[in-house]
């Protein structure tokens, strides 16, 4: 278990430093997109199995796919134009709120009670099922605002797309 | 997996255990692959000569009899073929693209129960697995058709992502009455929801809804030739695979072929009852008899997409997308509806007759409203 957990984690960190030293914008994508499968592959380690299917469906799916409608939209992909940017205090500023957060992390992570409470072997066939009871009575508010808010941005799309139709 | 390393500990007990291991994870992916990839060579020999007779024609019959070895000289062909990259292309994505086509095409099948007790991995989460993998192939399709530096090819690869993403809304939604049903999303449970003399989820009103639904979205999703925009010969050369050639261009039609068949398999498992059929359960030859079944039904599956390749004409890029938006995700969104009233109705001839009238009142309707924007004439933006 743990040459599979350092060999992924390394491939992560890899896809992570490529995401965003690249200068081609499409090959931060697909860095990044290495990175997200990391993240999936941890989660099917844990035997998180949904999340890790759901990371892919997101992550992967949509997300990836999104920003990569981002990049189409912008000038300047291959990273060519312009020079680059001067990596001056602000590259020491980014270190440090890095490795705060990270710190932070590590700290709040280990005095969690979410370590020695997770039920471990969650692969259990009841643990979708538990997600989506929970989903439906605890936490079915939060669901509902994010569903209004999806279809609120669904519509607001429609509806700027339309407004351009007219113009011509 | 396990069943296979409990076999081989007790079968060779002397064998060190980090090669049980091994084998017991290589064996089903070994099987598996044999057995889809002798499948995929054979398909492709099976639509070209169901092509020839709809066009009437005799499709291939110089290589072997009737053309049976086709698929090998194809491959033999496009093995030695020279491999050309374009100069302007980005080498590694241009490299790399064909590869992640297979990829999640195979992954797919890992979650398919081929017979009874013949499954690669029974993951609990089967079909969300499935479903999400096959939609990474959207990214491979992007990658072709961006490294090609090739303007046909982005148009395709744009084509593409857009028709994917569309029509994988209403297939995930078409997919969740059959999770309703069974109540499990691992794909052997569903299989076993499904017993009985008319226990297909095909049977049944949501059900039928759905598969329909769901078989639109899957020939829409790798492509097959009513929505085969991505690769339209006739505007686009070849779309997102034009700048490919070799062992390269093999690779995308096996990606394509693959992924047919990986999702003809996935809708056999949900809707059409996967392995079961009668005898399936018998002691000695069950697994054989289930295995039959399973090809028998993926089989019509398959010669439907061909069938459907061979006689509808290509559709438009708005007709494609407004299907999918304006018919496909209300209808199954009522279909939702539909599946929940069957479940909460107090017998099942109730529950038969609502669900069926509701579904009717709703592709009616939604017939009604789409019949006048669907097929008018389209007026192009940047022409006159």
């Amino acid at each position: 278990m743990n040459i599979v957990f350092l060999t992924l984690s390394a491939i992560m960190v890899l896809g992570a430093v490529l995401a965003v030293t690249l200068r081609n914008l499409v090959h931060c994508l697909l860095a990044l997109v290495v990175f997200f499968l990391g993240i999936a592959g941890h989660f099917f380690l844990l035997k998180a199995d949904f999340l890790g299917a759901a990371q892919i469906l997101i992550y992967i799916g949509a997300v990836a796919v999104l920003i990569l409608f981002a990049i189409m939209l912008t000038r300047n992909i291959s990273g060519t134009e312009g020079g680059r940017s001067s990596l001056g205090g602000a590259w020491w500023l980014g270190v440090g709120l890095a490795s705060s957060l990270a710190g932070m992390m590590c700290v709040f992570v280990r005095r969690s009670e979410l370590v020695t409470k997770l039920p471990y072997g969650a692969t259990e066939e009841g643990v979708v099922k538990e997600i989506g009871k929970l989903l439906v009575t605890d936490w079915v508010v939060p669901l509902e605002i994010m569903a209004v808010l999806l279809t609120a941005a669904l519509i607001g799309a429609v509806v700027i797309a339309l407004e351009e139709e007219k113009k011509r | 997996m396990d069943a296979i390393y409990q076999l081989i500990h007790d079968y060779c007990p002397t064998m060190p255990d980090w090669l049980a291991l091994a084998l017991a994870i290589l064996l089903p992916i070994a099987i598996v692959m044999g057995v889809f990839l002798t499948v995929f060579a054979l398909l492709t020999w099976v639509e070209r000569k169901a092509l020839g007779r709809i066009q009437n024609r005799r499709g291939p019959n110089r290589v072997g009899p009737v053309g049976l070895f086709q698929p090998i000289a194809d491959g033999l062909k496009l093995l030695t073929k020279e491999d050309i990259v374009p100069n302007a292309a980005d080498k590694v994505v241009h490299f790399l693209a064909p590869v992640l086509v297979v990829v999640p095409a195979f992954m797919v099948l890992a979650v398919v129960p081929v017979a009874k007790g013949f499954i690669a991995v029974d993951l609990n989460i089967g079909v969300l697995f499935a479903l999400a993998v096959s939609t990474a192939s959207v990214l491979a399709l992007f990658m072709a058709g961006w490294a090609s530096h090739n303007k046909f090819s982005l148009l395709g690869a744009m084509r593409g992502v857009a028709q994917v993403v569309s029509y994988e809304v209403p297939m995930v939604l078409a997919a969740v009455v059959v999770l309703m049903a069974s109540g499990s999303l691992s794909s052997v449970s569903i299989v076993e929801a499904q017993r009985g003399l008319t226990g297909w989820f095909v049977c049944k009103p949501w059900g039928l809804v759905g598969f329909v639904i769901f078989q639109l979205c899957a020939m829409a999703e790798v492509a097959r030739t009513p929505f085969d925009l991505p690769e339209a010969e006739s505007e686009i050369v070849a779309g997102y695979h034009t700048e490919y050639s070799g062992f390269k261009f093999a690779l995308f039609q096996m990606g394509e072929y693959v992924a047919a068949i990986t999702m003809g398999g996935i809708t056999v498992t949900m809707f059409l009852g996967g392995y079961l059929g009668p005898g399936c359960d018998l002691p000695k030859f069950g697994w054989l008899i289930s295995a039959c079944w399973f090809f028998a039904k993926l089989g019509i599956i398959v010669v439907i997409n061909i069938w459907a390749r061979g006689t509808w004409p290509r559709v438009r890029v708005d007709q494609l997308l407004g299907f999918a938006w304006k018919l496909l995700l209300p209808l199954s969104l009522v279909n939702i509806v539909a599946m929940a009233v069957w479940h909460f109705a107090p017998n099942k001839l109730v529950g038969w007759v609502e669900s069926a009238v509701l579904l009717a009142v709703a592709i009616v309707a939604l017939v009604k409203i789409n019949a006048g924007q669907t097929f008018e004439k389209r007026s192009y933006r940047f022409t006159s």
